[in-house]
């Protein structure tokens, strides 16, 4: 076929204007779908016939279009609730799916939440047992230190005061590497010694110390030999005219065995 | 287009008011010595182009051709209609009906309306035949008949006629 022909056959003027019979109508829209020149062609008049028309326009009367969409508007609700249904419900689906994948994900976040709040917790509190263990060992260790402290300085000051009274024990002839300090503060009657060197002893014996008052020995306390280069304060006498160190059986005598005497130191006080 | 076929309102007001003087025209130059029918035949064109708008096919042509073509065929029927037809004084005797609706035509030169000012650039045996068969609305045997001439020969005649108004509208 000869597509130009049949452009310029006036078939276009005739299909667009309404003139055309049924097949040939039929066989122009065939053509269409084959050839987009006749499409092209068939636009152009189109346009044309759609221009010439408008400039031609004959304003109706204005109570047309009011009639018109009056009468659409009435058509427009009624038709709305037979087609708009099926769209609100797929609204409602999609909302619902939506609000259930949010419901979903807020109680995943919500449970996410609890395991990390109960984790937070636990390891808090472990932290501060912790803490409050580490406190308390400190707290014991300064209450120890205190006390240390205020010993050494009691104790300095007890040595350093000038009514103490320093007395050198001396070995004996059964000991005679023996040595130690008795520091004696006649005011205050408290009894400090300084262990020099004394040797040790079987686990059952201890050292006693003993004050000779009146030419009678007085218990003073048992100390052992570890206790080396440590200031001890023994019991507290008001009276001494010489101290005296024997070995005695774990946690002393009432009496001194005088032959297991290790040291002996005279006062100054001798009366 | 898409919120005409969803039938907006505002989308169809906006239509009315583009088109509503073409098509207005066209019905005038149909219906043409009776202009609150033309009014009718307009309200109810645009109230079937809101029904209708769903089963228009862009591939076919353009939505002007389209409107057109329902203003053109409802202005056609309005035309035929029992009521319009005793409407008119001046009947002709039915079996002299073609004869007397062809005379009137060749006889109406004045006060012609958009595509009819077209026609007058037509040979008259031309524009006759446009005339009867566009504005009037009758098939091409109804014409041969009419007008006692071949069928071909109307067929031929109006296709001439169609290409020499597109000749024009250039």
């Amino acid at each position: 076929m000869n597509i130009k022909e049949y452009i310029e056959s006036g078939i276009i003027e005739s299909y667009v204007m309404g003139l055309a019979s049924e097949s040939e109508r039929a066989e122009f829209e065939r053509y269409c779908t084959q050839y987009p020149e006749l499409v092209a062609a068939r636009r152009k008049f189109e346009e044309k016939l759609e221009a010439y028309a408008s400039e031609n326009a004959v304003a109706p009367p204005p109570e047309v279009k009011v009639k018109v969409l009056e009468a659409v508007g009435k058509e427009s609700r009624t038709a709305v609730p037979s087609n708009q249904p099926p769209k609100i419900i797929n609204m409602e689906n999609q909302t619902q799916s939506r609000s259930s994948g949010v419901l979903k994900f807020l109680a995943a976040a919500c449970v996410l939440l609890a395991v990390a709040m109960v984790f937070l917790y636990f390891q808090t509190k472990q932290e501060n047992q912790d803490l409050s263990k580490a406190n308390d060992r400190l707290l014991q260790k300064v209450t120890e230190t205190d006390s240390i402290l205020n010993r050494i300085v009691g104790e300095q000051k007890a040595i350093k005061d000038s009514n103490t009274i320093v007395v050198n024990m001396v070995g004996t002839k059964v000991a005679p590497r023996s040595s130690a300090n008795v520091y004696w503060d006649s005011a205050s009657s408290k009894v400090y010694l300084v262990v020099k060197n004394m040797p040790q002893l079987p686990t059952d014996q201890q050292y006693q110390l003993w004050a000779l008052i009146d030419g009678k020995p007085t218990d003073l306390g048992v100390f052992d030999a570890t206790d080396q280069k440590v200031i001890l304060q023994m019991k507290d006498t008001r009276k001494a005219q010489a101290f005296a160190i024997t070995i005695e059986q774990k946690g002393g005598a009432k009496s001194p065995t005088l032959e297991k005497m290790q040291s002996l130191g005279k006062t100054m006080l001798t009366q | 287009m898409l919120a005409l076929k969803e039938r907006n309102n505002q989308a169809f007001g906006f239509l009315y008011d583009n088109y509503a003087g073409a098509l207005y025209s066209i019905i005038k130059q149909i219906i043409t010595d009776n202009n609150e029918l033309a009014s009718d035949v307009l309200q109810e064109v645009f109230i079937n182009i809101w029904r209708k708008i769903e089963t228009y096919d862009q591939t076919k042509g353009r939505l002007f051709t389209w409107m057109l073509n329902i203003a053109r065929n409802a202005s056609i029927d309005t035309l035929r209609s029992k009521s319009y037809q005793n409407s008119q004084k001046n009947q002709e005797l039915p079996e002299n009906v073609y004869k007397g609706v062809a005379n009137q035509i060749i006889q109406q030169n004045v006060d012609n309306i958009g595509l009819k000012k077209v026609l007058e650039t037509l040979k008259p045996e031309h524009r006759v035949l446009v005339e009867l068969a566009y504005f009037k609305g009758f098939t091409h045997e109804e014409i041969a008949e009419m007008m006692s001439i071949p069928l071909g020969t109307v067929k031929t005649r109006i296709r001439n006629a169609l290409l020499q108004l597109r000749q024009f509208l250039k």
